[in-house]
């Protein structure tokens, strides 16, 4: 089982027993994950406008400064803001974090479906195939991905998406094995469609949403795995305004300034801890529309 | 740095040393260590150090010859002479020597009755044995290679007197074989072939290797039959530490929370910020041993690129601003240097007004060789070319505070239009792109002892890789007066013409803008409060335990 | 059986794409500039020279054997090298899954007892807990524990107290998912009949809670030790660097980072080995709890 089959089957968890009450219009777990999934996304796309600062400019002489009200949240060995860093830290990490689930979940709904629809010899084939790459668990498949292509940002990308990809294909197999055996489905077949028009008109539809969830959900975990590789040197590279290399040039100086290594650090949990508070709301909400 | 280490340690002796602590550069600000007149050196217990240095690939110093061999190597390993906190040659395992009245013959008597740890003798075989491995291409040496390079035969004229014939005269014979990696090991050892010697080379030394755990630890134990103490150590006879564990936690903040705690006695490579809070207590000494040889410097590849032109490489050097990043990341426990050597040496020159930053100079600079335009991201441009400097940095090499310099002056430089491409890469990547010339500055440090290492970094001849494949004239600097100068400088035994000789060559190199020097090889190690008589060899400033003793 | 030959094979023709020659990074790397002799006489020792069949199949012989062959960087055996890291990552993990076991088990009784708001509470720390990337918490833990408070060691240490932060470290976002896992089947069935009846028994609450609603609630999470397992050790290579402890997920970064292609197959190869008998024990330990699968 995958990080993402485990949140998947956490929600699919509560769906089964029924037993959580509908939610209310907006609780206040999901406000809050919206506001910060909201300040997210406004510092990946314009984040001049929450820090107008330049991430990468230095001030040697304020130098490891604490949180302070003109530095909120200090600064590090070169001066350099914290918080501009942060700020404009979230697109890099967001982006790898969308890219490595672009590709993990491509190729997921890519094996998936064709061992979903197509059953037999090539589900057996896509299955084999899966339990190979199962037997990497982990960062295993990315360590190897690295050890091949070398280390940096693009190969950390790629490999945690390559590392993803056999957890999405299994759900979205799953998925469509059950949505082709249903009802409508098979009355669909009754009706004398094809196999792949009921694919397009029918079961794609009722995949999609499933899909959105898992891509919420896998979006955290990416961003927390991309990080890692940047944090074991393996990703991207100081002075790189991502979180994972700030935090990685920031353990050096732990035991004098350990805001340096906190505020990257934080904005990684929060991300992932948004990232699953959404994916279950949407989830909570697809089933109760 | 010389001078404040040396009223550091008259106060140390002030304070009724029993113990030569000779070298022992004890930070001021520190509790030194208790009185040792308090306390007999007590004989027995463990001393745990944690190593920041790679772990070495092998252990034996002939093999390339890198830092992290020569810290292992001290412990275990003695070389034939040794080097006082003057920086005068003194006895170690040779009593006596004497160099023939044209130079090209060297006669040394070794010590008696020194064994190896196999139980072999130490005599003028031995010594035949371990030069003729440092010159054995297969040996792959680069370090002890490049020192013997003038030395071309060598014959045992009785059992305990060797004698070495040479090329040419070479003034820095003595510097070069007090190094760790031209250290002696049992023959026996060596002929047991490369892997079994580099897994636990033999040597005279007062530990001997028990046991490597590789990614863990190596384990020492005391040499009970000991008694070949280099002149300046403190006592005689075998060691007073029964073992030493030599671990490997390559994260800094680990190391030194590790020391805190207790976990471990002694750390190297340790930051400046945990320096500074170490002084501020008194439950952690500090030794400061600045590394003989080149001072960290960057170097501008005038071989090829933009650095050709001597212009574009005083604009560079004016454009970085180092003081002010020096001053925050070190925190007062670097000087800035404006020398090519290291302020451990005694003939270095220092030129500060060659390397002051002086952004409107670089701009200027730059006007006149050409780079006049400036594209839409601010750097500068020549014939639709962008002014860019290829950085390749070896993360093995430069501690994080370096980097960050790396970093300022890559910003600073910005502002006058460089446009510096930092590339952090591994060792093996590194050795890579330099052996590519894919760079066009780089920064590696180099530690030897005595101001040869001047005629290893910037000789011509230097551009040419060794065996092992390094070449160390990373600024490609291909000057025939240089060559000269210090050609004659390595053959010159007259002190003062030779002091003369190294200061030219030195005010031609740094006129040249071929290098921006930024501190000395920064060496500080940390020691629990316990430790007593540990200190820097004045060789290469790598520490020996050999009288130390712990008060617990 | 398949997955291993497949494992092999896949590792096999993958290390084949890594760019350069492997006679050169046997030699250590390009800055060596090794000579062509010394090249070939590499390629010749370690086989480089034959057919890329050949080699497969060589390579094939050599790990039924268990045989794995030879470290670059290190100059040592793989097999003896990666099965003695074993050993430290091993109780690294058990100890971690005890431990994350006990707080996933002791949050989920609280909350599932204290009504509504422990309940969202408890939700809450579960997921914030399951979000914690272990080189955050590693370094948090230190700098609280080892540096503020100076009451455990910041790097691991042969004695006891030098377990406590890396297995915390490890626990405390593995703790979280349980925990997600056990809360619905746990509530579910402390309001199913087995247990309102064992209540009328007389039986104390206690007792019935741990008793048959953990054994309940565990059949989920058993089936779940296949993916934690991954996930401590994706996070024994990030605890085990950050502590300086000896194991298996220390040596696979060293490997990785130095590019010891044998070692990195190595511990691959062993990992995969212990997935593989993982999920056999995952099947067999479902069977035994849950009656239904039992039945089939």
């Amino acid at each position: 089982m995958s990080d993402l089959e485990l949140q998947a089957e956490l929600g699919l968890g509560a769906r089964r027993q029924g037993a959580s009450p509908r939610p209310r219009r907006i609780g206040v777990a999901e406000g809050l994950a919206g506001a910060v999934a909201l300040f997210l996304v406004l510092a990946a796309v314009v984040p001049q406008l929450l820090a107008p600062g330049d991430p990468l400019a230095i001030d040697p002489l304020s130098a490891f400064q604490p949180p302070s009200l003109p530095h909120w949240f200090g600064t590090d060995e070169s001066g350099r803001d914290l918080y501009t860093r942060v700020v404009h830290g979230t697109g890099n990490s967001l982006l790898i974090g969308v890219l490595a689930t672009t590709i993990g979940l491509g190729l997921g709904v890519l094996l998936g479906t064709l061992a979903g629809m197509l059953g037999g010899f090539v589900d057996f084939t896509v299955n084999r195939v899966l339990e190979v790459l199962f037997a990497f668990p982990g960062l295993l498949l990315a360590l190897l991905v690295i050890l091949i292509y070398g280390p940096g940002v693009a190969t950390a990308t790629i490999a945690v998406g390559l590392s993803t990809a056999p957890g999405y294909a299994r759900i979205i197999r799953a998925q469509l094995v059950s949505v082709r055996s249903s009802a409508f489905v098979e009355a669909a077949t009754v009706q004398g469609l094809t196999a792949w028009r009921i694919l397009a008109r029918h079961i794609l539809p009722n995949t999609l949403a499933p899909l959105l969830v898992l891509a919420t959900l896998g979006i955290g975990q990416a961003i927390v795995w991309a990080t890692a590789l940047s944090y074991l040197g393996l990703g991207a590279q100081p002075p790189a305004a991502e979180w994972g290399a700030m935090l990685s040039a920031g353990r050096t100086y732990i035991t004098s300034a350990w805001w340096m290594s906190f505020f990257p650090g934080l904005f990684i949990v929060l991300t992932a801890v948004a990232a699953t508070t959404l994916g279950r709301a949407i989830e909570r909400r697809m089933r109760h529309a | 740095m010389q001078s404040s280490g040396n009223t550091r340690t008259s106060r140390a002796l002030l304070a009724g040393a029993t113990l030569t602590v000779a070298g022992l550069l004890l930070s001021a600000c520190t509790a030194a260590p208790d009185a040792p007149a308090s306390g007999k050196p007590v004989v027995g217990g463990t001393l745990t150090y944690a190593s920041g240095d790679a772990e070495p690939d092998c252990l034996d110093p002939h093999v390339g010859g890198n830092y992290p061999q020569a810290l292992t190597g001290t412990q275990f390993l003695e070389s034939l002479v040794s080097r006082d906190k003057s920086g005068a040659i003194i006895p170690w395992l040779a009593s006596e020597w004497s160099e023939s009245d044209d130079g090209l013959a060297w006669e040394f008597t070794l010590r008696e009755n020194v064994y190896f740890s196999d139980g072999s003798p130490f005599d003028a075989a031995a010594v035949q044995a371990n030069i003729a491995h440092l010159q054995d291409p297969a040996t792959g040496s680069s370090t002890g290679y490049l020192a013997l390079q003038k030395v071309t035969g060598t014959e045992a004229v009785s059992a305990t007197v060797v004698r070495l014939t040479l090329a040419e005269p070479d003034s820095a014979l003595l510097e070069s074989l007090s190094q760790p990696w031209l250290a002696m090991e049992s023959p026996e050892g060596l002929a047991r072939g490369m892997e079994e010697n580099c897994a636990a080379p033999i040597g005279t030394g007062p530990f001997v290797i028990k046991d490597w755990v590789k990614q863990d630890a190596i384990t020492f134990v005391r040499n009970d039959t000991y008694d070949s103490p280099p002149a300046d150590a403190g006592h005689e006879g075998p060691a007073y530490l029964e073992k030493i564990v030599w671990r490997f936690i390559p994260e800094s903040a680990s190391r030194y929370a590790a020391l805190q705690a207790g976990e471990v006695d002694v750390i190297d490579n340790a930051q400046p910020d945990t320096i500074v809070q170490a002084d501020k207590g008194d439950s952690i000494q500090h030794l400061d041993a600045p590394r003989p040889g080149a001072a960290n410097r960057i170097e501008l590849n005038s071989g090829t690129g933009p650095f050709t032109d001597p212009k574009v490489r005083e604009a560079f050097i004016r454009s970085a601003n180092v003081d002010d990043g020096v001053a925050s990341l070190f925190q007062g426990t670097a000087k800035r240097s404006y020398s090519a050597l290291s302020s451990a040496e005694a003939l270095a020159v220092s030129r500060p007004e060659l390397f002051e930053y002086d952004p409107k100079a670089a701009g200027k600079l730059l006007d006149s060789a050409g780079w006049s335009e400036t594209d839409a991201d601010g750097y500068r441009v020549k014939d639709g070319v962008r002014l860019t400097v290829f950085f390749p940095v070896s993360t093995n090499q430069s501690i994080p505070a370096e980097q960050s310099l790396f970093e300022q002056i890559q910003a600073t430089a910005k502002e006058t239009g460089f446009e510096v491409k930092l590339t952090p890469m591994d060792l093996s990547s590194w050795y890579g792109a330099l052996g590519n010339g894919e760079y066009d500055a780089v920064s590696a440090p180099y530690t030897k002892v005595g101001p040869d290492v001047l005629r290893i970094l910037f000789h011509s001849d230097g551009i040419t890789p060794a065996p092992s494949g390094y070449f160390a004239n990373h600024a490609q600097v291909n000057d025939p007066k240089l060559d000269e100068l210090l050609t004659e400088a390595g053959r010159e035994s007259d002190a003062d013409k030779r002091k003369d000789l190294y200061t030219e060559a030195q005010n031609l190199l740094l006129e040249g803008f071929y290098i921006l020097p930024l501190y000395d090889q920064q060496n500080h190690f940390l020691l629990g409060a316990d430790v007593e008589g540990a200190r820097a060899l004045p060789t290469v400033s790598t520490p020996t335990f050999y009288d130390a003793w712990l008060s617990r | 059986m398949f997955v291993l030959w497949a494992v092999a094979t896949l590792t096999f023709f993958a290390v084949r794409l890594i760019p350069g020659d492997p006679a050169e990074a046997i030699l250590g790397g390009p800055g060596s500039q090794a000579s062509a002799e010394a090249l070939a006489a590499v390629r010749a020792e370690y086989g480089l020279d034959q057919p890329l069949l050949v080699q497969y199949f060589a390579q094939l012989g050599r790990l039924a054997t268990g045989d794995l062959g030879r470290s670059y960087a290190l100059k040592l055996d793989v097999g003896p090298l990666v099965l003695g890291q074993l050993g430290g990552t091993l109780v690294l993990a058990v100890l971690s899954l005890a431990l994350a076991w006990i707080i996933a088990l002791a949050l989920a009784t609280w909350s599932t007892r204290g009504g509504r708001v422990a309940a969202r509470v408890g939700s809450g720390l579960e997921i914030v807990a399951a979000s914690l990337p272990h080189f955050w918490l590693a370094t948090a833990l230190i700098v609280l524990f080892s540096i503020w408070l100076g009451v455990l060691p910041p790097i691991s240490t042969p004695g006891l107290a030098g377990l406590v932060l890396p297995v915390l470290t490890l626990a405390v976002p593995l703790a979280g998912f349980l925990g997600q896992v056990i809360r619905e089947p746990l509530l579910t069935a402390l309001e199913s009949p087995f247990v309102l009846s064992a209540l009328a028994r007389g039986e104390s609450a206690r007792g019935v809670r741990w008793i048959h609603a953990i054994r309940h609630a565990s059949i989920p999470a058993i089936s779940l030790s296949g993916w934690a397992f991954g996930s401590l050790i994706s996070g024994a290579v990030v605890v085990e660097t950050v502590f300086a402890r000896p194991g298996l997920g220390r040596t696979l970064l060293n490997a990785v980072t130095v590019r010891d292609v044998p070692v990195v197959i190595g511990v691959v190869m062993l990992v995969a080995v212990a997935y593989i008998l993982m999920t056999l024990l995952t099947d067999l330990a479902t069977r035994v709890a849950d009656p239904r699968v039992r039945a089939r």
